[in-house]
Order: structure tokens, then C-alpha cells, then sequence
């Protein structure tokens, strides 16, 4: 056994029913689809010997997503290109590996260093663009924009970084945003949706994109 | 990207826990709907974080689904948020697997474990939009059937079945699959297809029957009212335990026994009087070592759980259990696995096993289940044992380093006094001093107090359930003497087990109790128990019923009981000559060494395999 574990960097997507599966179960469907891929995995230490294994960040439940990212560490170096073989047939086919690469042992962890999250959302058909344009205007250029989260008041103002709204080419709204995913503050967009009086669940969100400090490798 | 966000996906933002209504599960089998001639639906009537560890649904989703010509889906019971956005959306209740309407299977199998969830067969059944009485189905409705080990007494939920499996399933399902393709194609109609799926051995057909009552509502006669529907129901077993499922389905969000489940034995020899199972699942038998190893090793490559359980209804009496208890061991002890090896019975011996095990991965607290707390009242229930036995085994376990113990005890048993109730928290006062003795410093003790129901097909099965005042004054006695001494005491009170007292002991007559129960909101009745009792007890004066009928009378020996149909191999007479015995303080020892003659082989024994291919606990 190597002492210096090897860690391995993967960036995957979430999509189909897997987006009713929220972060914790994610966590555990990775633990036992590693262990279903045979792969010669470093456990933590101590008396409940867990798979060494750190998700980004939470995606909350209900969103798909084609930008999620973890690390592993195993304790031999393999071929990536056999990790991912051995990891993507042990996956339920709605989670698909982008790529996976070693990376060093000395980047911060993903948790801490993820900035922001972008978002793509699909807006309901029915929904006129230029009220839509408008009634977005208006939130974001109010002073504050207090969610109640947990019966505490957020202002999300600080953490909408970026709002661009498109037409796609089958005419449908697509607005893209830019929100703060740090623990400090968390942005969710349903919330953003439930603000303006638009019901979560009739559009389809997919994050497209997490932000870290230092470029991810 | 998809554009059509389904009614089902827009609802399922909108509930606690979607991940329970949308399947997915690694080992999942879909299979195209229409490229099969028949297509089975099994469902387990409570929520899926309850039913979908249930091994008897991985065996028969397996089995099903091995067949070519079959499919095999799942549902369960929706929770109460997803039943209003169902109702509210006019969605009918549909399958995980290919989202289906379950209204649009041939056959609902639904597994019966036990009688709390008799209320959400009826609510399913609405919910997929089909009538909840057999006789007002329509012709091309699915085939209703039930199974599980509540179904040894079929007859309150007569009325909403089409059929029962009386008995193990592993086989029978291929014969009912087979009964239907060929009614479907010679294009019989549903009474002749009831009346084919009779003659299969172990089938029940309850609308094949009649019953009529004495004035004081006690049974007169049963009778079948065709020629081809058997005057007694002979439950099946299977001579050898087929080929253990290995590709049990991973669910993605958590639930209750999230691990996977090996059945090392069925049937247990005790003889343990107060126990169905230990009844109703004879005769004994068992796999091999060299069987189960390959089955663990080859489930956890296609699972990747971390934790195994080993089941059986008594893991000390599998005669190889040191043998697996050291190959597990040697096989696995680096994967950083839990293994669990429920129902050891408390002898010395039970320690060697942990003592195995633990060294895989420590566990939390060692249980026992004594049962009752005087020697005289353990005799009486035949789990006989001496205290110096107990006591024994008990510094053994504080000896080996556990510091903390949950003892079972059961109470309202026939004879008992208020001597054999002191006696429970004397028993639990001194294993806390051994323990103290012992390790040198506090442990836990956890007191488990269960009330006594009767069941059918054992030698209790005449007895009345002890009632509720004298229930409360005991366990009133046993909370204040177990706060004092710092012992954990959990209990039923006594409203909360009459429910499964009504349901289990019931006869024909609470089908309408229960169908009334059901439209005035009782479901998931093992939840609100309680809150759900005037419910219940409504539901009976509405049919002029009482219910202490069904709980608190002693039956007469010779009285017709409800689920005399039901033939489990192990004769009346001598479940009447057990019981005899019990009142008499006369203890009956394992079977294994010495036959009793309770019926099993006179029934089964034809299909006695050779000893190499499959051990039965018959002598």
C-alpha cells in the first residue's frame, strides 16, 4: 500500500430521476458504486472506516446538473482511463462521468473552495418574456432581496452575481444565472423563482456550471 | 433537454423524499412492456423506505423476472403528501419501474408482513382506481392477490383479494404466471381463471368459499362451494431453498435496513409457544457454508453494500454457524464490512459467535430475548432457560467488552402473575450490577416490554389477550421500578397492539370493519395507531361488531377458528396438546433431536430431499 494516497478528481452529471436523489444519498450511491467498481480505495481512518470520498457541493433536490465535481482517493495509482471504465459501468446510467483525473494532494479541499454556481433555467412556456424581463428588472434592482430561509431573512442581493435571459432556439426562456455557493451564502435559484411568483416545479434547472478559488485541474 | 416535464416529475418536486416513487435503483430490471405475455406488479402496501429491504420481494422480483415471457415491477405505499398530490392531479398510483398504472398489470401481488397495513391495500387499490371488494372488480381488472406471513390467516382481508399464496412463494408464482398466460390465451374469463388458479396447491380463493355463524357469532361451518376449490389449503414450501437472489437493488435514497439480507436458515425447532413464525415456517432448513459465502461474496460485488445481514429465526441453531461464522471472517474481514447475525438464543455459544464477528466491525449493543424473566413462566412459553445459565452468559458479555445490553420481555403470557413482572425488572436491576461488577463502571440496559397476542396456528392460539387494565398496572409497575433504577424501558401500551390483535385473530366478518375503517381515514395504521383506534372502534359498532369479540375471549377448544381452512402441516391437536402442556408448566425440547409428530412430515415429507442436497431439522 502507497502512503501518499492518489486523488482522484471527477466531474460528472446528475440527470433523470437521479435529481430526486439529494446530496447525502448521492454521497452514499458514490460510496457504493466505488466499491462496486472494485477499486483499491483508501478508506479514513478510525473505529467506522468510511470510503475517503468529498463532494463539492450540495445540489439541491430536483435540479439536474451537467457540472458536478468530487474527489476520491485510492490507494495505488491506475490508469484513469480504467477508473473511469470501472467507474461509469458500477454508475446508474443517469450519472455520467465528463472526465477524471488525478490531481494533487495539496489543492484545498472542493468544499472549500468552491465561489459560485451557474444555473440554467428552462422557464415555463406560457410565460410572456417582456413581463418576465420586467418583473426580473425589478427584483434585482431593488436595495435587498430577503428570502426567508428556516425562518431567518437572507438577502440575496450580494449573492446574485450574474442574470442573463435568453430565448433558445425552440423560443423558450432560458435564464442564465450566476449565484454564490459558498457556506458563508448559499444561493439557491428556486428561490429566486418563488420570489417572483414562478412555481419551481414547472421549470426544469440544470447546473451548468461550479466556480472554484483556483482553476479545478 | 427534454421538454415535457411530466405531471409525475411536476408533483414529485413538490413531496418529502421523491427519491421513494422514482425507482432507478442500480440492479433495477425494466424490461419492455410490450415485448411480455404477462406482467406482475409486487407490492409492498407501506412506504418504500420500509419494504423495499424486503427479502421476500428481491426473491420474487427475481424469480419473475427470470422468466422471458414475465415481467416483475414495484410499488408501495405513497406517503400522505404524495396520496394528496396523486389525488389531486387524478394520477393513478403507478409502478417505479416503468411508471405504469398499476390499474394496467395482470396480476398485483401484494405481500402481506403484517396486519397494520391491511388499511393501505384498500388504499392502493382505490388510488390505482380500482374497486377495493373482489366482487365489484370488472372482468378486466388485475388479478388481486396476496402472500406473507399474514395471510396464515387470510380471512379478514378475504373479501379484497382474488386470491391468496398460502406458503412460500418461490414456486408457486411460476405456476400462477403459467395458470394465467394460458387463460389469456385461450381467452377465459376471470371465474374460470379463479377457478384454474384453485387447483394449484397452496392457492386460496376465498370467494370459492361460504361461511355461516353460530348465534354467538362464533363460527358454524366452512365450506367450499365448488368442487374444485380444496376443503382445506395446504400451505407450500419449498423441499431446498432455491438459488439465493445475489442482485439486490441499491436504492439511492436511504431506508430503514439499508443493507442487504442473506437467509442462512427457514424455519426454526424451538418450539417457542408464543411464536408464528417459528409455527407456521416449519420444517427447518438450511445453507450450506460453501452456499452462502459465494452468495455474500457474489452480492456484495454487484451491490457494493457495506452490511450484511444474516438471517434466520434462530442463527445459533444453523449446525454450521461457527464454520460460517469463521469463514465470513476469513472471507471478508478486510472489506471493512458490518456484519449482523440476529436471534441468538442465550448460551454461552452465542458468544463464540459474536466473538467472530466482531472483529469485522464492532457493533453497538448485544440483545437477548428471554422473553420471560422466572423459570416457571419460561417453561410455560417453552423457552426454557436457568437463570444460572443467563447469568452466566450474560458476564460473559459484559466480559468481552459490550456495555450495553437490550433485553426482550414479553408480558400479559397465560399464568403469569405479578411475581413473573417483578421478576423482569429484578432481572434487569441485577444484569445492570454484573455489568457494573464487571467492567468496573456504569452500562445500559435497555428493557423491551411486548404484550402478548396470541396468534393463530400456535399452541396460544385459544387464549384471550390479557386485558388492558391488567396490562397497564404491569407495565405501570415496570416504568416506575426501571426509571428508579436507571433502566431504559420502551413498551406498547395497550390500546396501541389491539389493532393486531382484531386483524390477526379476525374472521370474515372485519372485512366490512375494515373497509369502513379505511373510508373514514385509517391508513397506515402501525403509524397512528392510537389516533386511528376510535376510527376503529367506529368501524366496528357500524357493523354491530364488537371488537373484544375478536381480543379478549377465551376460545372454546372446540370452536370452528377462523383460519381452520388454512392447513400449515402442523396438526391441531397438537397445537391443543402443546398448549395443554404449557398451562402444565411441561416443557417440549428441541426438535431436532426427538420428534413430537406436529404434522410437518406427515404433510411434507414426500418432498424430503437426500440430507447433500438440502438439511431439514427433522429427525
Amino acid at each position: 500500500m502507497n502512503d501518499t494516497p492518489i486523488r482522484i478528481r471527477v466531474r460528472y452529471s446528475k440527470v433523470g430521476n437521479l435529481r430526486f436523489v439529494g446530496h447525502l444519498d448521492t454521497q452514499r450511491l458514490f460510496e457504493r458504486a466505488l466499491r462496486r467498481a472494485n477499486l483499491p480505495l483508501r478508506y479514513t481512518q478510525g473505529f467506522n472506516k468510511r470510503i475517503r470520498l468529498n463532494l463539492a457541493s450540495a445540489l439541491p433536490l430536483g435540479f439536474t446538473s451537467s457540472a458536478e465535481v468530487l474527489d476520491f482517493w485510492l490507494d495505488e495509482a491506475l490508469d484513469s482511463r480504467e477508473i473511469f471504465q470501472k467507474l461509469q459501468e458500477a454508475l446508474p446510467a443517469e450519472i455520467r462521468i465528463i472526465d477524471l483525473n488525478p490531481v494533487s494532494n495539496s489543492l484545498p479541499s472542493l468544499q472549500a473552495s468552491v465561489l459560485s454556481s451557474d444555473y440554467r433555467i428552462w422557464l415555463p412556456r406560457n410565460l410572456r418574456p417582456e413581463d418576465f424581463q420586467q418583473k426580473l428588472d425589478q427584483l434585482l434592482q431593488a436595495p435587498e432581496i430577503l428570502v426567508s430561509r428556516r425562518n431567518k431573512s437572507v438577502d440575496y442581493k450580494p449573492l446574485i452575481f450574474e442574470s442573463d435571459l435568453q430565448t433558445d432556439s425552440d423560443s423558450k426562456l432560458v435564464w442564465n444565472l450566476r449565484l454564490s455557493s459558498t457556506p458563508e451564502g448559499n444561493a439557491r435559484p428556486d428561490d429566486i423563482l418563488n420570489l417572483l411568483e414562478i412555481n419551481p416545479a414547472v421549470c426544469l434547472i440544470e447546473r451548468v456550471g461550479l466556480n472554484f478559488i483556483t482553476e479545478v485541474e | 433537454m427534454p421538454n415535457n416535464i411530466s405531471l409525475i416529475e411536476k408533483i414529485l418536486y413538490s413531496v418529502e423524499k421523491p427519491g421513494r416513487y422514482v425507482g432507478g435503483e442500480h440492479n433495477q430490471i425494466v424490461k419492455d412492456w410490450d415485448s411480455v405475455d404477462l406482467r406482475w406488479c409486487l407490492i409492498f402496501p407501506d412506504i418504500y423506505d420500509l419494504g423495499q429491504a424486503n427479502l421476500g420481494l428481491a426473491i420474487l422480483y427475481q424469480i419473475l423476472n427470470a422468466e422471458e415471457s414475465v415481467l416483475a415491477e414495484r410499488s408501495f405505499a405513497p406517503w400522505v403528501d404524495m396520496e394528496i398530490e396523486l389525488r389531486r392531479h387524478q394520477l393513478p398510483l403507478f409502478s417505479l419501474e416503468s411508471k405504469q398504472s398499476l390499474r394496467d398489470f395482470d396480476i398485483l401481488g401484494f405481500t402481506l408482513p403484517y396486519e397494520s397495513i391491511y388499511t393501505n391495500v384498500l388504499n392502493i387499490l382505490d388510488l390505482a382506481g380500482i374497486k377495493v371488494r373482489s366482487e365489484e372488480r370488472a372482468e378486466n381488472d388485475p388479478l388481486v392477490l396476496g402472500g406473507g406471513q399474514a395471510c396464515y390467516n387470510p380471512e379478514p382481508m378475504a373479501e379484497f383479494f382474488d386470491a391468496f399464496v398460502i406458503g412460500e412463494g418461490e414456486e408457486v408464482v411460476l405456476e400462477i404466471s403459467q395458470v394465467y398466460k394460458d387463460g389469456k390465451k385461450t381467452g377465459k374469463n376471470k371465474s374460470e381463471l379463479l377457478l384454474n388458479l384453485a387447483k394449484i396447491p397452496g392457492v386460496y380463493i376465498p370467494s370459492l368459499y361460504d361461511v355461516s355463524y353460530n348465534p354467538d357469532g362464533t363460527i358454524a361451518m366452512f365450506w367450499p362451494k365448488h368442487l374444485d376449490a380444496p376443503e382445506k389449503i395446504t400451505k407450500r414450501i419449498v423441499a431446498v431453498l432455491p438459488p439465493h437472489p445475489t442482485k439486490f437493488l441499491v436504492p439511492n435514497v436511504e431506508i430503514i435496513h439499508d443493507r442487504m439480507s442473506v437467509e442462512i436458515m427457514r424455519g426454526c425447532t424451538r418450539g417457542c409457544r408464543f411464536c408464528h413464525a417459528g409455527m407456521v415456517n416449519r420444517p427447518v432448513r438450511q445453507r450450506s457454508v460453501d452456499d452462502i459465502i459465494p452468495v455474500i461474496e457474489d452480492a456484495l460485488d454487484s451491490t457494493g453494500f457495506d452490511e450484511v445481514g444474516l438471517l434466520s429465526l434462530s442463527s445459533s441453531d444453523h449446525t454450521q454457524i461457527l464454520d460460517l461464522t469463521r469463514q465470513v471472517h476469513e472471507h471478508f474481514h478486510d472489506c471493512s464490512l458490518a456484519f449482523s447475525l440476529p436471534s441468538l438464543r442465550i448460551e454461552s455459544f452465542s458468544l463464540d459467535l459474536m466473538d467472530e464477528l466482531k472483529d469485522l466491525k464492532p457493533g453497538g449493543g448485544f440483545t437477548l430475548a428471554p422473553e420471560a424473566a422466572t423459570e416457571r413462566m419460561r417453561a410455560v412459553i417453552n423457552k426454557p432457560l436457568e437463570d444460572e445459565e443467563f447469568y452466566q452468559t450474560i458476564t460473559r458479555i459484559f466480559e468481552n467488552g459490550w456495555r450495553s445490553i437490550k433485553l426482550y420481555y414479553m408480558i400479559g403470557l397465560p399464568t403469569e402473575t405479578m411475581v413473573d413482572v417483578e421478576a423482569i425488572l429484578q432481572a434487569a436491576i441485577k444484569i445492570k450490577q454484573v455489568g457494573r461488577q464487571v467492567i468496573g463502571k456504569g452500562v445500559k440496559i435497555h428493557l423491551g416490554v411486548a404484550t402478548l397476542i396470541p396468534k393463530p396456528h400456535t399452541p396460544f392460539q385459544w387464549l384471550p389477550v390479557e386485558r388492558p387494565e391488567q396490562i397497564q398496572e404491569k407495565l405501570d409497575y415496570l416504568k416506575v421500578g426501571a426509571r428508579k433504577a436507571g433502566i431504559k424501558i420502551s413498551y406498547n401500551l395497550p390500546d396501541s397492539t389491539l389493532l393486531e390483535a382484531w386483524l390477526s385473530r379476525g374472521d370474515r366478518k372485519l372485512g366490512s370493519v375494515i373497509q369502513t375503517a379505511w373510508e373514514n381515514g385509517a391508513k397506515f395504521d402501525a403509524w397512528g395507531e392510537r389516533e386511528n383506534l376510535q376510527i376503529w372502534r367506529n368501524a366496528f359498532s357500524a357493523h354491530q361488531l364488537d371488537p373484544d369479540f375478536y381480543a379478549y375471549r377465551e376460545r372454546d377448544l372446540t370452536e370452528t377458528l377462523p383460519w381452520d381452512h388454512i392447513n400449515i402441516g402442523v396438526t391441531r391437536r397438537f397445537l391443543q396438546r402443546d398448549y395443554e402442556w404449557s398451562l402444565m408448566g411441561r416443557t417440549r425440547p428441541d426438535c431436532r433431536n426427538v420428534c413430537f409428530s406436529c404434522g410437518i412430515l406427515d404433510v411434507f415429507g414426500d418432498q424430503r430431499p437426500a440430507e447433500a442436497i438440502g438439511y431439514w431439522g427433522c429427525p
